[in-house]
């Protein structure tokens, strides 16, 4: 198969997506469609630390769930407008990543997994018991919308999982994404080649965190709300399967993960409960039948296709 | 192309066909006109959900028995809300957008209700609230009426009212006829009873009963020992309850196993399940709880349909029940009025309802919110009794029954 | 009030070092981090409630029965989910963490959300120097002692426990000597899953039996074990006083819904500070 054929197949879904709200006049599609690209941006900031250097975040959802409240604060109680929140939020979440990742991403072992994870549920807790701030288990609600209309809030998400999509994967493309990778191939090596394994870590996750948090903001004036599950591990998980499915490392494999989960679940609503019980099944089916995923091996074989590979 | 990987191309295929099959995806069914499409959003897990479902669908088979509304038959779809605000948000998307519902119907937590409000005035649809109680969902009405006008609340009374009626309860029963004139007050921090615990305190306080401690804890607690030590600490003599969402059945076996020394009562959601007493082993004997309907003829709708309700699902209805029942009801009643389902025309007709509903008369206030009073819509105390059955003690004139004591306390 | 105080937070501690006991045996012997040990917590409880609520077996009965089942799953768990994914540490977080999803999402199906109720053992009320306390907590705590006690007993005597012993000290050693692992760790597993049911068991009747009910033991499990020291029993029960008594004092002194932050506080505090813990074999940098 020549080479340009799967970047036709690329450009032909591109366009397929972009000219969506024209021939979809269902506006609950297209808002399914929003919920996938934002996903998108999660699974692939996630894809982006965790994928390439190995060190697994269990608790993604921190970052998420801090930009949309740091939204939902500074729309509702200092009535900033709504374009603000989305770099605060990648602040914000910056801020996350820097005390959880400091003090464990230098430690080997499953330390910092478990602080992520930890991470992630306390600040769940904290929204919960500091109710009357936050607003507890029902959340904040009324935040200003980033855009009117629907077809406005597809194009805008679109375009900005397009934008952090194509900057971690030049990312991971450029010599520090090699050297990320390496910290995941053999740590130890790497240190003693003389890489500062543990700046670099902190760095991808911050850069994780960022755009996360970002994305986390963004949802927040899309939704209009925001609640203490944005923090659950639901979410936390959710990412890492999406990542799974589509090609631990890739980060573009992420985004097609996210997108076809994110479409798939939609068609189970009508099981609804069933849809955790769904994930998980295809967490575990893919830990041990598919560990390297799906979407980003099928993108490469179809770059190998000639009969000589 | 040569495969080197049959299994792994199996796999690619498969993934093909997947995507083909999500593209293709589900274009909604438009409803061609015909039926009248009610979207019910409500927690479908728990009772309170199952009984809205159950009863909506009562009031729907009685109104298409009678030949429908202006000649069309009504039809629901149910959207689970959980008690998540952003599954709610969720929920109501799917109604308005994908299943295209001409009225709304639902509600338990006010939270959700509340996140959901901009996205139901953004689809320009009437809501009738079954189940929230948070003041706030209709204060938009008057404040932004041309955003908030499809907002109704047609049950239960909201947590102002329901603070009114307490303090009566307090300071004539709990206070003046038993004595206790100390009281303790705690509850979950869900909005609704943030909205109620002030109006509570000031009006008890007017009345010479003292509150000698205020707590609210957060809804996930299971271990209540600190919080009853620290209530019998500060001199109560009765305990008042504010719980949803908490975990009630927890909360009473507690503090039946510790027999700790006072009395409960206030609202208790959960208590209100008629198989609640049963369901905690009998250790909810004595407590009290506020109540929007029994069987007692509040109305000459009440008892016709408590008994219809109990012959076809085999158990008793809760709260939402009768406010699902009367939402469809009085719907039903605007839309033949209006004689269209045209948002605003059936908008003008509702407020102009006066009807008897399950929970009394039902008139709306400028608010669109449920008007409180004797004559339009009272709650009731009510009290389980050593039978395991509920007895309204409160107000005297519907009394069915003697206020008791719990066993190990001795007056 | 102090003494109350201290009866609450022994109930306390007992019922978490049982969690936490066996969260450490798993690690140290098998250097698996089991994510979905809170879950045999919550099918301690709810295979009570099968048993006795809806099969009508006696509750003693029920009980022993509840946490014999546990036991066999974890086992089962162990040679079906864990043992092929062994060569990778986070491949093992990840099953377990999914294995746990994947049970709280059946109980849910099944159960459905709201709780269940789980009748006490024993229903009198106690008064123990001046203060009222539940029969059934009392009993949790006198159980979790003798379990506890009943563990370290056969760890120290037996010769499966001493092969356990073996095996935590060094595996490939403990192989060389013609100790079977497998075996080693089935037991293991077993053993560990049923002081979590145990725990669950003898909480349920107190406790809110939902689906999610295994998540906060699991995170003070965790919590105390991180605290105490990954694979040290002597650090977890140590730990298993600390928290169960920080956590009592929170809540009556401060703020009853402060007291779940503790455990969460804790181990991001022992992370940051002191990795390794109070007896943990010390981490690499």
């Amino acid at each position: 198969m020549p080479r340009w054929t799967r970047w036709g197949l690329l450009a032909l879904g591109l366009i397929v997506l972009g000219t969506a709200p024209s021939w979809i006049d269902d506006s609950y599609w297209i808002g399914v469609l929003i919920l996938g690209y934002l996903y998108g941006v999660f699974a692939s900031s996630w894809d982006f630390m965790s994928g390439q250097t190995g060190r697994e975040n269990f608790g993604h959802a921190m970052f998420v769930g801090g930009g949309a409240y740091t939204a939902a604060f500074l729309n509702t109680k200092y009535g900033v407008s709504p374009w603000w929140s989305l770099p605060a939020g990648g602040g914000v979440a910056v801020v996350i990543g820097l005390v959880i990742g400091l003090p464990t991403l230098r430690l080997r072992g499953p330390y910092f997994a478990l602080a992520t994870l930890a991470g992630a549920t306390i600040l769940q807790r904290l929204t919960i018991i500091l109710w009357e701030q936050t607003g507890g288990e029902e959340g904040i609600s009324d935040l200003m919308p980033l855009v009117g209309s629907p077809v406005a809030f597809y194009y805008l998400a679109l375009g900005f999982m397009l934008v952090v999509a194509t900057i971690l994967v030049l990312l991971a493309r450029s010599p520090w994404g090699l050297l990320l990778r390496s910290i995941r191939g053999d740590e130890a090596a790497a240190q003693a080649a003389g890489v500062n394994t543990t700046l670099h870590k902190i760095g991808a996750l911050l850069v994780s965190a960022f755009f996360a948090g970002m994305g986390g903001a963004f949802y927040a004036h899309y939704q209009l709300q925001v609640g203490p599950t944005l923090f659950s591990i639901t979410v936390s998980i959710t990412v890492v399967i999406m990542s799974y499915v589509g090609g631990i490392g890739s980060v573009y494999g992420a985004l097609g993960g996210a997108f076809v989960l994110t479409l798939m679940t939609e068609q189970l609503r009508r099981v609804g409960e069933y849809r955790l019980l769904f994930y998980t099944l295809v967490l575990i089916a893919i830990l041990f039948f598919l560990p390297r995923g799906l979407i980003a091996p099928l993108w490469r074989r179809l770059r190998n296709g000639g009969p000589a590979s | 192309m040569k495969l080197r990987n049959p299994s792994f191309a199996r796999s690619g295929y498969y993934l093909l066909v997947l995507v083909l099959a999500l593209a293709s995806g589900e274009q909604a069914t438009l409803a061609d006109g015909k039926p009248i499409r009610i979207g019910i959003a409500t927690a479908l897990q728990l009772q309170v959900g199952r009984d809205t479902i159950d009863a909506a669908q009562l009031a729907i088979d009685e109104i298409n028995a009678a030949g429908g509304v202006l000649g069309r038959k009504l039809e629901f779809v149910a959207a689970d809300e959980t008690e998540v605000p952003e599954t709610g948000i969720n929920a109501i998307k799917k109604l308005t957008t994908s299943d295209k519902v001409d009225v709304l119907v639902g509600g338990y937590t006010s939270g959700v209700t509340l996140a959901q409000l901009p996205h139901i005035s953004a689809a320009k649809t009437l809501y009738l609230g079954i189940g929230a109680a948070s003041p706030a969902i209709t204060a938009k009405v008057k404040q932004d009426y041309e955003n908030y006008k499809y907002i109704f609340r047609v049950n239960p009374l909201n947590s102002k009212w329901l603070a009114t009626f307490l303090v009566d309860y307090l300071v004539n029963l709990v206070a003046k006829e038993q004595g206790f004139k100390k009281i303790a007050i705690v509850g979950e921090s869900s909005k609704w009873v943030q909205d109620l615990v002030p109006v509570l305190k000031g009006g008890v306080r007017d009345s010479g009963v003292d509150v000698t401690l205020t707590e609210l804890f957060d809804v996930n607690t299971s271990d209540f020992s600190p919080l009853f030590s620290k209530v019998r600490a500060s001199g109560a003599q009765y305990l008042v309850v504010a719980l949803s969402h908490a975990s009630s059945d927890v909360f009473v076996k507690q503090w039946s196993d510790a027999q700790v020394p006072l009395p409960i009562g206030g609202i208790d959601v959960k208590s209100q399940d008629g198989d609640f007493f049963t369901r905690v082993g009998g250790k909810a004997l004595s407590e009290t709880t506020q109540i929007g309907f029994m069987r007692v003829p509040l109305s000459p709708v009440t008892v016709p349909f408590w008994d219809a309700f109990v012959k076809r699902f085999g158990r008793k209805p809760v709260y939402t029940a009768g406010g699902a029942y009367d939402a469809i009801k009085v719907y039903a009643a605007s839309v033949t009025r209006a004689k269209t389902t045209q948002a605003d025309a059936v908008i003008k007709e509702l407020e102009k309802t006066d009807m008897p509903v399950t929970s009394g008369r039902l008139v709306f206030d400028e608010n669109h919110d449920v008007k409180y009073g004797p004559g339009f819509v009272m709650p009731m105390m009510v009290q389980w009794q050593q039978n395991g059955e509920r007895a309204v003690v409160w107000p005297k004139d519907k009394a069915t029954g003697k206020f008791i004591l719990p066993l190990w306390i001795k007056k | 009030m102090v003494i109350e105080i201290v009866i609450y937070a022994a109930v306390s501690s007992a019922i978490y070092a049982m969690l936490a006991v066996g969260f450490t045996l798993i690690f140290g012997v098998a250097r698996v981090l089991n994510l979905s040990h809170g879950t045999f917590y919550a099918l301690g409880a709810y295979f009570t409630y099968t048993y006795n609520g809806l099969l009508k077996l006696p509750l003693f009965v029920a009980a022993l029965l509840a946490i014999a089942t546990v036991a066999a799953f974890g086992v089962a768990i162990e040679r079906v989910m864990v043992r092929p994914l062994r060569h990778s540490g986070l491949a093992v977080l990840m099953i377990t963490l999914a294995m746990s999803l994947l049970i709280e999402q059946v109980l849910f199906l099944t159960f459905g959300s709201e709780t269940q109720n789980v009748p006490s053992l024993v229903s009198d009320k106690v008064t123990v120097f001046d203060v009222d306390i539940s029969g059934q907590r009392l009993l949790a705590f006198g159980v979790s002692v003798v379990l506890i006690s009943g563990l370290w007993l056969f760890i120290q005597r037996t010769r499966l426990g001493n092969a356990i012993l073996a095996v935590s000290q060094d595996a490939e050693g403990a192989q060389y000597m013609g100790i079977n692992i497998n075996r080693v760790f089935a037991s293991v597993m077993g053993l560990s899953a049923a002081l979590a049911a145990a725990a669950g068991v003898l909480a349920a009747p107190f406790s809110k039996v939902e689906p999610g009910m295994g998540l906060l033991p699991m995170t003070k499990a965790f919590s105390i074990v991180i605290l105490g020291g990954l694979g040290s029993i002597r650090g977890s029960l140590l730990a298993a006083i600390v928290l169960g008594f920080s956590e009592t004092l929170v809540g009556y002194l401060i703020s009853s819904s402060l007291t779940e932050l503790v455990s969460l506080v804790v181990i991001l505090l022992v992370l940051i500070l002191r990795p390794a813990g109070l007896f943990g074999k010390h981490v690499a940098f």
